[in-house]
């Protein structure tokens, strides 16, 4: 497990990355999952939402990152961080730090979203470029996830809103900033742990193990 | 490398801090944290808005508690807090999903047993104030989101938000209420199973009463109904079954009139086939059995039909309820001391009757202080028949709880008297007439039920039976030299109301200590300084303190350290506003409304008053003997759950008002 983590993270940080940056960013390389991961209950979730200026992660940019931690069933403001982005071009190094200061928030947790896919793609374009690291933590896609744990509301990948129409939360008016999103896609994974308990996933593992075969069986139906 | 458990720590990068304008990627993510934390608590925030109280918050509160609040799913079934969760560490408020309340162990405390709360409800709230574990069961009843608000950041938001302060005061003034309702209930079983006319007849008039056989010759049952004292003989036969019933008008129609020897049989004599009722017939019937045939007597069978007893016409009216206005006719009539001694234990009955028809502590203590009052100034008349006064003016004053209109069930006297001498009067004989009057008059009082009081504070005390200007005088002493003498005296000379006789004297003895009291700061800031000396009995690890009373260890006096804290602090606002009354509850309203105390605060101190008496009312009737002193001292581990709670509340606003009082007179201990 230690070699393939070797060869995922082995490329170093960029070059021409202030010290302490090139520190934090050799830092979150090396590092391992923090903590234990026996059960949900123990493993600390890092749900990630992103704002974007378009749809297309080669020629669109990201204008923020948000992130909130569920740990020991509990999700919390208090554990949440927001990168703004929107200001990116006016001090590069800055930026470089922002985004190493995300990743020693993430650390090596596994991370929660909505459609990885396109979140996860923005996401390695810019930690490429910026910090000239290859991101690929392990991803629990809900978008997939929902359909297979929660089949007597849905058995296939619905909008986000349909979802959380269908378990009576509130969708807000308007277009949701990527914090609120996350906060709404905290209580799905809060409902999602619990369910998944009951039918026999255990561990974040086997819920990542879930989540990618949900998705095989269902993109190839 | 150091790794914890909220991602990575960042103590490599520490030391290059200094080569980028001292901002290194731990600080930008402490400030990343910061807007992450503002951003993610406006769902919270979108929440609060639409439920009360918080929708009445300040933005500021509001941000306060979406930021410190964390979310929590709880599947439907699953307990969320309960008595075994040990002390409440959050406040929790339902945002989605329905959450039952459910009263641990077996006795329901409150009127509801289980209750259900959906979204935009909170729990539990008096144990998370408390700081102690819950004494409901909260389950979620279907999935459910919750917000958990750390305990001490709602103590925070308690102390800076009034909406929210007030929201949970009232919160624990409907639970004063509710369990006010819950004692009027105990009260209404208790006094229904007393005395109404469905009661069985089991429990009704004389158990086992003499009975004679057929054959006895009537000399012989005249002789034992003599010796007896009783007016009629039940003749019953060898099994004890009832055969007849001799009474005394059968004795002049059948025995005088009818020239019968007195050797015959009573069975010659008796009314023959008795009515009879089994013993569990009720009080109702046997009432209607004497109205439709004309008798007097009923008796009793067991289900053998063998004599167990007999029910006059007399203890069926006794058990009817004795009504307010025949016991003030029956006291203001009353011929002597005799007839008013049953008149109090009539007032005690119809007070019991009261609190069982729901009446609060206040009301009833004013309503047992008025009848007390009739019963006190029917005293003074008929002693005054032997006293003559006439052409004096003169007063009997009421002190201490009398003085307050704050009787309970067992209240000693405290009286005193002020004359005036008229012109060219001998002042010193007047006394000693007044002295003798007031004599008699205590002991009288003292046969009616008010015991002497044992510091002597009575108008038979030369001390106590004062001029106008002696009272005057003694009182603007005490004021100028508070020592502790004075303090003591203060708390008991300056509750006094007039009872009899000229009021006019008592209006100008309060005018003179209100106008010197208030003029005096260090008189009233030696008497705060003196109410704050006993604080309530709240622990700090347990909840109460039961270990100050040395000779009743586990008990809590209610009146030392419970009533007499507010009666303490009511008395030094009042004589601080110049308010006249000298009733607790009329003193604190009344001087809030110029001290500028809120109302609602005022209210919640009321209710923690008002609760504190009607539980030592509720103890000195239930669970005091009757027609024995009841004593003011309570076994809180025997109290029920919501009283519990309810009563460390209640102290809790003694002690808020006794460090209000703190602060306004700038007492240091």
């Amino acid at each position: 497990m230690f070699g393939i983590k070797k060869f995922l993270f082995g490329e170093g940080p960029n070059e021409n990355l202030p010290a302490d940056v090139k520190a934090a960013v050799t830092t979150w390389i090396e590092g391992e999952s923090a903590g234990l991961e026996s059960s949900h209950f123990l493993t600390r979730y890092v749900v990630v939402d992103i704002a974007s200026d378009g749809m297309n992660p080669e020629s669109d940019h990201l204008t923020g990152i948000a992130a909130t931690v569920m740990h020991q069933g509990i999700v919390s403001p208090q554990q949440s961080i927001y990168v703004d982005l929107t200001q990116s071009t006016a001090d590069d190094a800055a930026v470089d730090r922002q985004l190493a200061a995300f990743l020693l928030f993430i650390g090596k947790s596994p991370l929660v979203s909505y459609h990885v896919a396109f979140v996860s793609t923005f996401l390695q374009q810019l930690l490429k470029k910026r910090l000239g690291i290859a991101f690929q933590p392990r991803w629990v896609d809900l978008a997939w996830l929902l359909p297979a744990m929660f089949s007597e509301k849905s058995h296939k990948p619905m909008p986000l809103d349909d979802w959380l129409t269908a378990f009576g939360l509130d969708v807000g008016e308007g277009r949701r900033s990527p914090s609120e999103n996350n906060m709404l896609l905290a209580r799905l994974l809060q409902m999602l742990v619990v369910r998944a308990h009951a039918k026999g996933v255990d561990n974040v593992d086997e819920l990542i193990g879930e989540s990618k075969a949900s998705s095989l069986l269902r993109r190839t139906r | 490398m150091t790794v914890n458990q909220e991602g990575f720590a960042v103590n490599a990068q520490q030391e290059n801090s200094g080569s980028n304008g001292g901002v290194d990627v731990g600080q930008v993510e402490a400030m990343l944290r910061e807007e992450g934390r503002h951003r993610a608590a406006g769902n919270t925030q979108a929440f609060l808005a639409k439920h009360a109280p918080f929708n009445k918050m300040t933005p500021a509160a509001l941000q306060l508690f979406a930021e410190k609040a964390h979310i929590a799913f709880y599947p439907a079934g699953s307990l969320i807090v309960g008595p075994d969760s040990g002390n409440v560490r959050f406040f929790y408020l339902i945002e989605s999903g329905k959450v039952q309340a459910r009263q641990a162990g077996e006795v329901t405390v409150t009127e509801y047993s289980i209750l259900s709360l959906g979204a935009g409800e909170s729990f539990p709230i008096g144990a998370v104030t408390a700081g102690r574990p819950s004494t409901n069961i909260y389950t979620a009843v279907e999935d459910t989101f919750c917000y958990h608000l750390p305990a001490e950041d709602y103590l925070t938001l308690m102390s800076t938000s009034p909406e929210f302060n007030l929201f949970c005061t009232q919160y624990i003034a409907s639970l004063l209420d509710q369990s006010r309702r819950q004692l009027q209930a105990q009260f209404a079983q208790k006094a229904s199973e007393q005395q109404t006319l469905n009661s069985p007849l089991v429990g009704i008039g004389a158990r086992n009463p003499t009975s004679v056989l057929p054959e006895t010759p009537l000399r012989t049952a005249l002789e034992s109904m003599s010796q007896l004292g009783i007016g009629s003989m039940v003749v019953a036969d060898a099994e004890q079954k009832p055969v007849g019933i001799f009474t005394r008008s059968d004795l002049l129609d059948r025995v005088v009139l009818a020239d019968l020897p007195l050797n015959s049989p009573i069975s010659q004599a008796m009314s023959a086939a008795p009515f009879t009722l089994n013993e569990h017939a009720t009080a109702y019937d046997a009432m209607l059995a004497m109205a439709t045939h004309g008798i007097r007597h009923v008796l009793v069978t067991d289900h053998h039909g063998r004599l167990s007893g007999v029910v006059s016409e007399r203890d069926l009216f006794a058990l009817q309820r004795v009504g307010l206005r025949q016991i003030r006719q029956a006291i203001e009539s009353a011929p002597d001391v005799e007839a008013l001694k049953a008149s109090a234990a009539d007032v005690r009955q119809l007070s019991f009757n009261m609190l069982a028809q729901g009446i609060g502590a206040e009301q009833l203590t004013q309503f047992i202080s008025a009848l007390n009052d009739a019963l006190t100034r029917r005293v003074i008349q008929l002693n005054l028949e032997n006293h003559d006064f006439s052409g004096i003016d003169w007063c009997w004053l009421a002190f201490g709880s009398e003085g307050r209109d704050e009787q309970t069930f067992s209240t000693d006297q405290d009286n005193g008297i002020v004359y005036l001498v008229p012109e060219g009067g001998d002042q010193e004989a007047l006394k000693q007439r007044f002295l003798a009057f007031a004599l008699d008059t205590n002991k009288d009082l003292d046969k009616v039920g008010f015991p002497l009081c044992k510091g002597n504070i009575m108008a038979s005390n030369p001390q106590w039976c004062l001029t106008l200007d002696e009272w005057r005088a003694q009182f603007s002493k005490w004021i100028r030299t508070p020592e502790p003498v004075a303090l003591l005296n203060a708390t008991i000379f300056f509750d006094f109301r007039p009872l009899y006789g000229k009021s006019e004297l008592s209006d100008s003895m309060r005018r003179h200590l209100l106008s010197q009291a208030s003029a005096t700061p260090i008189f009233l800031q030696a008497m705060a300084r003196n109410a704050l000396e006993v604080g309530p009995p709240l622990g700090k690890i347990r909840d109460f303190v039961t270990d100050l009373e040395a000779d009743f260890p586990g008990k809590i006096d209610l009146k030392k350290y419970g009533s007499r804290i507010f009666v303490d602090v009511a008395r030094i606002y009042a004589l601080a506003a110049g308010v006249h009354g000298t009733n607790t509850i009329q003193r604190l309203r009344l001087s809030a409304q110029k001290m500028n105390i809120k109302g609602e605060e005022i209210n919640a101190v009321l209710d923690g008053l008002n609760f504190i008496q009607l539980l030592r009312l509720q103890h000195q009737y239930l669970e005091g003997e009757p027609g024995r002193q009841g004593d003011n001292l309570i076994d809180p581990e025997k109290l029920n759950e919501l009283d519990r709670r309810i009563l460390k509340e209640s102290f809790r606003q003694a002690r808020k008002i006794q460090s209000r009082l703190k602060l306004d007179y700038q007492v240091n201990h």
